[in-house]
């Protein structure tokens, strides 16, 4: 039996649909009219035991709103759901017990104690013995870098911080099954860095890991299967590394130069298959190319023979480039592909 | 059940650390609090300097059901303030968190506040529900000893429980503030003073519709045999359950409809 | 910030003309704003009716007997609901808004503005004032319906009556100001206030008539501030006041709202300079 069974789960928001000014509320008293909007609109999905899922769209595709549906916060409109054998929604308690959550948005610690406090209280609540909290709290500390933390209130604490401290309070217990929602946004790269080590500890553990996110390198050696969602449906369900080298291939770094350069024939001539343009009136360059062709060390050693580089930047494909292109181009062959809206 | 209790213990305990940093401030609330609940006592004072009695209750009896009210306050202020939080806590996103814990979220929200002001109503109301307890006339036999402890225990839990149903109304009315359940508070201080004062319609509101009355009117009737009908103070205990029933109802049918913030 | 202000603190005419413009604003401005906020604010008003109400079934028993310190039951109905009208300014968001924004600091901007802060917030308190009065006379009309009709204003100081009646506004404003500033010190507005209010409404006479405290707790109320935002213009609608005693009721009602303006001067002085020696 998987971890987690959903089938078509729907999840409809009715919003009241109230004309402007005063004219407007007082109709709505009267003939109340509403909009409804499916935030999920029939996503199935079976997650194995030990699996690691990046669940990823665009903002209001509809992520967050599964995860809530999958935790037991939201009751879906019509579906179904299971996870570790029981419907969330109705056995909250009991299926608290078998998962750990990370809100990116919002803390899951108590917010006026110090964060020492609320990984006891969870303690208290997940039933954990003296010496399996202090073992597993000390393991946490430590992978985490926490311990500095611990007397800290949680409203003390940095972004980076919380994050972490909210990573810890969601494994304290050992839970079979993880959800990761959006937890690296605003976060720098250097804590996304460690994050991303970090979760993949957590994965070879063993951990079922749900992630959502709109940052691909969240995902990038993290996960293995990619599920794309966008309106409430999905679009992909497969491989990972499939969707990332037909639709997320191209990088584009961009530089500044100190002086025009009398052509750009020449970084082209080096990098093969990359496509040079001019910026900023001929004080820029962009240079488009496939990763796996050319890394950035060797575009920029290439720029660097032919021009003074003064400052970089390197783009990434974001997750809505990816659906874009999902729609205008063809679908890639994976283990699970669903057709194409 | 034991485990409930624990966790709830140990909830309200965090909270109290918590709200203890605030010092100054837990002081000037604990001081308002006795001062308002004082001035009350005085403006009954002056009322009965000049008349013996109202509707047959003397200045005692009136103080113990005034007495009642604010003891009832000071017990759920300090022991389910939580209920407050409601309106802030479903629409702002922090029932999310809770829905995610092992313990039951309705008891996650009543215990996640302790009201600051508690100490000065549980001060003020207990002083004088133990002076007109011994200023009254009244025999106390076993009997009315027993049925005294029964009701005065089960009268915070009539409050609570319609803090809590009242408090509900933040599923449905999806403000973060709470001024509708702030309403039918400000009713139940109708219940400081014997209901029998009031039209039949508020009677009514008071007894059957928002039983408010059974925190303080009702068990005072029964313990001093009171009023119309003082066996009615022994359904106290049946209201308390009622009350606390209709509020969790109220919370479950919110949670059915919690549709969360954010994407 | 400070004006250039002559030592018996008169501004000169010219600019109190130019800022009454913005006074007006302000004032328009809060009307407005309640009516923006109306669910709000009639939840308060429903909790003050109440309130009210329940007072109104008290005194009806009390006084089912006969006479009391000289009020029949027609008379502390008239008494009961000009008192509750009188209580419903200056009651709202005047003072909240005001320890808010001292709270959080924001009150920095509020010194940096051209325009006094007094006056200002006074004009809000007369726009919410214009608010306030209307619902409050539409309520106490209610509530004289569903208890029997109300007597008439006596005739003998309806001249006082009126002028005590535009008292209450100011000096309503000039206590809750004041009390509001305190927050500089305290730092804690929920709890100095319920104190306040609790202490306040006892001894402005709201709740029971001044005359049935004892003898030296009525001296002491008709020095207060607090007789003149209820009771004064209370017992001059029912004529319990008369003659000597009424105008010097009056007298003392005007002097305190002087007074209180003049303390919130001083005090606001007290307070800026902190603020800006101390930082916000």
């Amino acid at each position: 039996m998987a971890r987690i069974e959903a089938d078509d789960l729907r999840k409809v928001f009715r919003r009241p649909d109230k004309g402007p000014g005063l004219a407007g509320s007082l109709r709505h008293l009267v003939e109340r009219r509403y909009t409804e909007k499916a935030a999920v609109d029939g996503i199935s999905l079976r997650v194995e035991a030990g699996e690691a899922v990046a669940y990823v769209g665009p903002n209001g595709a509809g992520k967050s709103t599964t995860i809530k549906l999958l935790t037991g916060i939201l009751v879906p409109t019509s579906g179904e759901v299971r996870v570790n054998g029981i419907v969330p929604h109705r056995h909250r308690v009991e299926n608290a017990r078998g998962i750990g959550v990370v809100f990116g948005q919002r803390t899951s610690l108590w917010w006026d104690l110090p964060v020492r406090d609320s990984f006891e209280l969870l303690r208290d609540m997940h039933g954990l013995g003296a010496a399996e909290y202090r073992t597993n709290l000390d393991r946490l500390v430590e992978t985490l870098g926490i311990a500095d933390l611990l007397s800290s209130t949680a409203r003390r604490l940095s972004l980076g911080q919380r994050m972490r401290a909210d990573l810890a309070a969601a494994l304290l217990h050992d839970p079979p099954i993880v959800y990761l929602d959006e937890p690296t946004i605003g976060l720098d790269i250097e804590v996304k860095d460690r994050l991303r080590t970090f979760l993949r500890q957590v994965v070879a553990d063993g951990t079922t890991l749900i992630l959502t996110t709109h940052d691909l390198g969240d995902i990038e050696d993290v996960c293995s299967r990619l599920v794309i969602i966008d309106q409430g449906r999905i679009l992909h369900d497969g491989g990972l590394r499939q969707v990332i080298e037909t639709y997320a291939r191209e990088r584009v770094m961009h530089v500044d130069l100190a002086a025009r350069p009398a052509s750009l024939a020449g970084i082209a001539a080096r990098l093969t298959g990359a496509t040079v343009t001019e910026e900023r009136d001929g004080l820029g360059v962009a240079v488009a190319f496939d990763p796996l062709a050319h890394t950035a060390g060797d575009v920029l050693t290439a720029l660097q023979a032919e021009v003074d580089v003064v400052d970089l930047r390197i783009e990434e494909p974001a997750i809505e480039d990816v659906v874009r292109r999902m729609y205008a181009g063809q679908l890639v062959a994976g283990p699970d592909e669903r057709p194409a809206p | 059940m034991r485990r409930n209790l624990f966790l709830y213990r140990r909830c309200l305990g965090a909270q109290l650390r918590a709200t203890l940093e605030y010092e100054g401030d837990f002081w000037i609330m604990s001081v308002a609090a006795l001062v308002t609940q004082g001035m009350g006592f005085v403006f009954l004072w002056a009322i009965f300097r000049a008349i013996p009695q109202i509707n047959g209750w003397r200045f005692w009896d009136v103080v113990l059901i005034y007495s009642l009210v604010a003891l009832t306050e000071g017990i759920a202020v300090l022991l389910a303030q939580g209920a407050w939080s409601m309106a802030v806590t479903v629409n702002l996103g922090g029932l999310d968190t809770v829905l995610v814990r092992p313990f039951s979220p309705l008891l996650q929200v009543l215990s996640s506040q302790i009201g600051m002001n508690g100490l000065g109503n549980l001060v003020l109301g207990g002083s004088l529900f133990v002076a007109a307890l011994v200023h009254v006339d009244a025999t106390w036999t076993p009997v009315r000893i027993a049925t005294a402890a029964l009701v005065f225990a089960c009268a915070p839990l009539v409050k609570i429980g319609l803090n809590i149903l009242t408090n509900c109304s933040a599923f449905w009315l999806k403000t973060p503030w709470s001024m509708f359940p702030f309403a039918f508070h400000t009713l139940g201080e109708l219940a400081r003073y014997p209901i029998s004062i009031y039209g039949i319609g508020v009677r009514l509101v008071l007894s059957l519709v928002l039983p408010y009355a059974f925190m303080s009117y009702f068990p005072a009737t029964a313990v001093l045999s009171l009023g119309d009908a003082p066996w009615l103070g022994l359904l106290t205990p049946v209201a308390a359950v009622w009350c606390l029933l209709l509020g969790r109802w109220a919370f479950h049918r919110g949670l059915s409809r919690y549709e969360s913030s954010g994407s | 910030m400070t004006t250039a202000v002559t030592a018996t603190g008169a501004v000169p005419l010219g600019r109190l003309r130019r800022e009454a413009r913005t006074y007006r604003a302000l004032g328009r401005a809060a009307f407005r704003s309640l009516v923006a906020y109306q669910t709000s604010f009639l939840f308060g008003l429903l909790a003050t009716t109440l309130a009210a109400v329940a007072m109104l079934y008290l005194w009806r028993s009390v006084l089912a007997a006969g006479t009391v310190n000289g009020f029949d039951w027609p008379t502390m109905k008239a008494y009961l609901l000009v008192a509750f009208v009188a209580g419903s300014l200056v009651s709202s968001y005047v003072d909240y808004r005001m320890a808010g924004r001292i709270q959080q600091g924001d009150v920095a901007m509020d010194l940096v503005r051209p325009v006094d802060y007094q006056r200002s917030r006074f004009a809000e308190a007369l726009g919410f004032g214009g608010y306030e009065l209307g619902t409050g006379l539409v309520v106490a009309a209610a509530a004289a319906a569903v208890f029997g009709g109300v007597p008439a204003p006596a005739r003998s100081s309806l001249g006082l009556f009126v002028v005590s009646a535009a008292l209450v506004l100011p000096l309503r404003f000039g206590i809750v100001y004041v009390s509001a500033l305190v927050v500089f010190w305290t730092r804690n507005y929920v709890g100095v206030q319920s104190a306040r209010i609790a202490l306040v409404t006892l001894f402005s006479g709201g709740l029971v008539p001044l005359a049935f405290f004892p003898g030296w707790l009525q001296g002491l109320a008709a020095a207060l501030p607090f007789a003149g935002m209820a009771s004064t213009p209370a017992l001059l609608y029912v004529g319990g006041l008369a003659g000597a005693a009424a105008w010097r009721a009056v007298a003392v009602q005007a002097a305190w709202t002087v007074g209180l303006w003049w303390l919130g001067r001083a005090m606001w002085r007290g307070a800026s300079r902190q603020l800006t020696v101390h930082g916000g």
